[in-house]
């Protein structure tokens, strides 16, 4: 497998949105990154249509369809359409044969009529248990998933994502105390393993078919992290553990490239420009129009090198302007409008950079995604490329000297808890061994005791 | 214009404020609080015991309590007048927003400890207020909503018994007739998993059973929906879990009491039940 050593990007001001260094091409007749912004649409099916098969295929049809008519009329280039599989789609490949299929029939309609350019991002839900025997590998959920990524490539989808649990039993364990070890531990190393683990096969699977394996985001961590951040006055988890969480988050999701996958990497992924950064390949990225999903502090801020730009959830209802396919997928697209209008009047590099000051010094985690920061964290992690953990620290120390700058410079203002916190963490990264196995032997000892969930065995340790 | 002069030009507080920087009070010791003050013992080794907890030092709790079972002093007490007085004290700073999540966990491992301890001693398990069961939702591996509420739980002093993610609903049952609970809670991430808590009540139903309350809570859980069905109360947030329990134990509530009183029973102004 190789590894990043190098950057893509030699300078940061070459990043932009819609144009990556190594663009992808699926099929109907869809590039990504290659000069327009693509607009994306992602909805959840509603309760009550994981009773049966035919109410869940039945469901997915009406997203696609809804989203087809809503591009038409309202005269989009392009769109992607993701579904993130339920459990029960996951659990039942037949189900996610008979979805997937049913939806890529729609959309080669709407293309063979419309010449529209379009997408469908497939993804698997990751069902595995680690506290269950025989643990993340091996399993009936594991081997589900593995089929459900086999049935989505085999009956239409454009390209494949997942995101991937492995660690989120430990870096739980480190968000919720504010752990930095655990969360370096879980995400950096357990994350790293565990998505090798999972990214070879899929890759071998997408090879078998016109289906692109895009990427893999940390959801199930660095988004726990911001999510029990939340706002400016909530109090779950500190923001500038939530950052350095990010940056390692970086270092982990960049292994689904160096086992193959091409992009564009998904939208929940807030690591993503760090990883375009390294990379070259297209990003999906989330902002301002996910506020149906969550909230975040950094919706402007997110769109500067994104390459797709995704709504990241929405329940399937209607609102008073549509069906929320119809109606998000609007948001989306004249979001996306102004990005390639920017484009074609040779304004994309003042966009990318009023979309990021507007968010920049907003909260610590916007500032070390803003994208000149993005890119200084990429090269932090390509200076020890070869090692998952060693690169994983070096992220996380560099969002923490990008933090102290900021304050130094008295453009960023942090609370105690979060000053506090940064300092703690800081200490505790710069003590930690510089060699990766006394680091995992020191973690093993320590989290296999205090995590009943914690399965070493799931990582072959 | 480059980004730099761009940046330069900008008056940050006409785009965003750090409401959390501009109201942040000035540092106190957080013994000194009021609040904690009249929470605190003031006598050996109770003191000390409590204050290792607020301190969140899960080893001088540990030790603390361990030289206090040397000396004689009762297990009950040690729980009841040192450990729980400082969790009591802890809770109390995180509603008032000086302690943080990490926080309340720290000290509820440094208690848990503590009371572990004294369990040896006494030979059994202590007496509790009562036993809530906490399961997530079948088909849903997502579990820190419910790790939250048991951590709360347990460090409101009930036994909290967590039975993992992507819990059968039989399984479920099977736990509400074995430990009786006064209350149980199920957390679920998806809309297509919370579904899972109706299939709960009537199979709970079924079998003639019935548990005070359902708490129900998670990512995508809407209060209409939980309503739609008996036996169910929307949890906004983690850390009301060991309030509602203490209103169904002390006041007998129900259910159907809660979903009304649901403001006055957590003590706070929750838009959801406005």
């Amino acid at each position: 497998m190789k590894r990043f050593t190098k950057m893509a990007y030699k300078d940061p001001d070459e990043m932009v949105f819609g144009r990556a260094k190594y663009p992808t091409s699926q099929r109907w007749n869809t590039q990504i990154g290659a000069g327009y912004v693509v607009p994306e649409i992602k909805v959840a099916p509603v309760e009550g249509s994981e009773e049966s098969k035919e109410q869940m295929v039945s469901e997915c049809r009406n997203i696609t369809q809804s989203a087809c008519e809503r591009a038409v009329s309202i005269g989009l280039p392009a769109f992607m359409l993701e579904q993130e599989h339920i459990f029960q789609q996951t659990n039942n490949p037949g189900w996610t044969a008979d979805c997937t299929q049913a939806q890529a029939e729609i959309l080669e309609r709407y293309h063979d009529e419309y010449d529209i350019r379009v997408s469908l991002m497939a993804t698997p839900a990751d069902i595995r248990i680690e506290e269950r025997h025989p643990g993340l590998r091996g399993s009936d959920y594991d081997n589900k998933v593995m089929e459900s990524i086999e049935a989505s490539a085999a009956n239409g989808a454009s390209c494949v994502s997942i995101e991937t649990m492995g660690g989120k039993s430990v870096s739980d364990y480190g968000i919720a105390r504010g752990d930095p070890k655990a969360i370096l531990f879980g995400i950096g190393v357990l994350g790293s393993i565990d998505m090798e683990y999972m990214w070879k096969r899929i890759v071998d699977v997408c090879k078998k078919y016109d289906c692109r394996p895009a990427g893999d985001t940390d959801c199930a961590q660095a988004n726990t992290a911001m999510f029990m951040a939340g706002g400016l006055l909530d109090k779950d988890c500190s923001h500038t553990l939530a950052a350095l969480t990010r940056a390692i988050a970086g270092a982990r999701s960049l292994v689904a490239v160096e086992c193959g996958a091409i992009g564009p990497l998904k939208d929940c992924g807030y690591e993503n420009p760090i990883i375009k950064s390294i990379s070259g390949v297209p990003i999906c990225m989330e902002g301002k129009n996910a506020v149906c999903a969550h909230s975040d502090l950094m919706g402007n801020l997110t769109a500067s090198v994104c390459d797709v730009w995704s709504n990241e959830s929405v329940y399937h209802r209607q609102e008073m302007g549509g069906t929320t396919p119809e109606v998000w997928l609007q948001a989306t697209g004249y979001e996306a409008a102004l990005m390639n209008t920017a484009h074609q009047t040779g304004q994309e590099k003042t966009l990318r950079d009023l979309y990021t000051l507007t968010d920049k010094y907003r909260d610590p985690q916007a500032l070390v995604l803003a994208y000149d920061n993005a890119h200084r964290i990429g090269e932090a992690i390509v200076k020890y490329g070869k090692n998952p953990y060693l690169r994983s620290r070096a992220a996380a120390l560099e969002a923490g000297a990008i933090i102290n700058e900021a304050v130094d410079a008295k453009k960023m203002y942090l609370t105690r808890f979060e000053r506090d916190s940064l300092d703690s963490a800081l200490k505790i990264f710069e003590e930690l061994p510089t060699d990766s196995e006394q680091f995992i032997d020191e973690c093993l000892r320590k989290y296999s005791r205090k995590i009943a969930e914690f399965d070493p065995k799931s990582y072959e340790l | 214009m480059k980004y730099e002069e761009l940046e330069d030009r900008m008056d940050q507080n006409l785009v965003h404020v750090r409401y959390n920087v501009e109201i942040e009070g000035p540092a106190i010791k957080p013994e000194e609080d009021d609040d904690v003050i009249s929470i605190l013992p003031t006598k050996e080794p109770f003191k000390s015991i409590a204050l290792a907890v607020l301190y969140e030092d899960r080893d001088a709790s540990l030790n603390n309590v361990q030289k206090a079972l040397n000396d004689g002093i009762s297990p009950i007490e040690i729980i009841n007048d040192g450990l729980m007085k400082g969790m009591d004290a802890v809770n109390v700073l995180y509603t008032k927003g000086f302690y943080f999540l990490p926080d309340l966990m720290l000290a509820g491992d440094g208690m848990m400890e503590g009371v572990k301890e004294c369990e040896k001693v006494l030979g059994h398990k202590s007496e509790t207020k009562g036993t809530a069961v906490s399961f997530v939702a079948e088909g849903d591996p997502h579990d820190i909503g419910k790790n939250l509420v048991v951590m709360f739980l347990r460090a409101g002093g009930y036994e909290a018994i967590d039975m993992g993610r992507d819990v059968p609903t039989t399984e479920v049952v099977k736990a509400v007739k074995e430990y009786k609970p006064i209350l149980l809670t199920g957390t679920a991430l998806m809309t297509t998993t919370m579904t899972v808590f109706p299939k709960v009540v009537a199979a709970l139903q079924k079998e003639g059973l019935e548990v005070p309350a359902i708490g129900c809570g998670g990512g995508a859980v809407r209060k209409d929906f939980v309503e739609s069905f008996p036996m169910s109360v929307y949890g906004v947030e983690a850390y009301h879990a060991p309030r509602l329990a203490d209103a169904i134990v002390k006041d007998h509530k129900t259910w159907k009491d809660i979903r009304k009183e649901y403001t006055n029973i957590v003590g706070e102004f929750v838009s959801e039940y406005s």
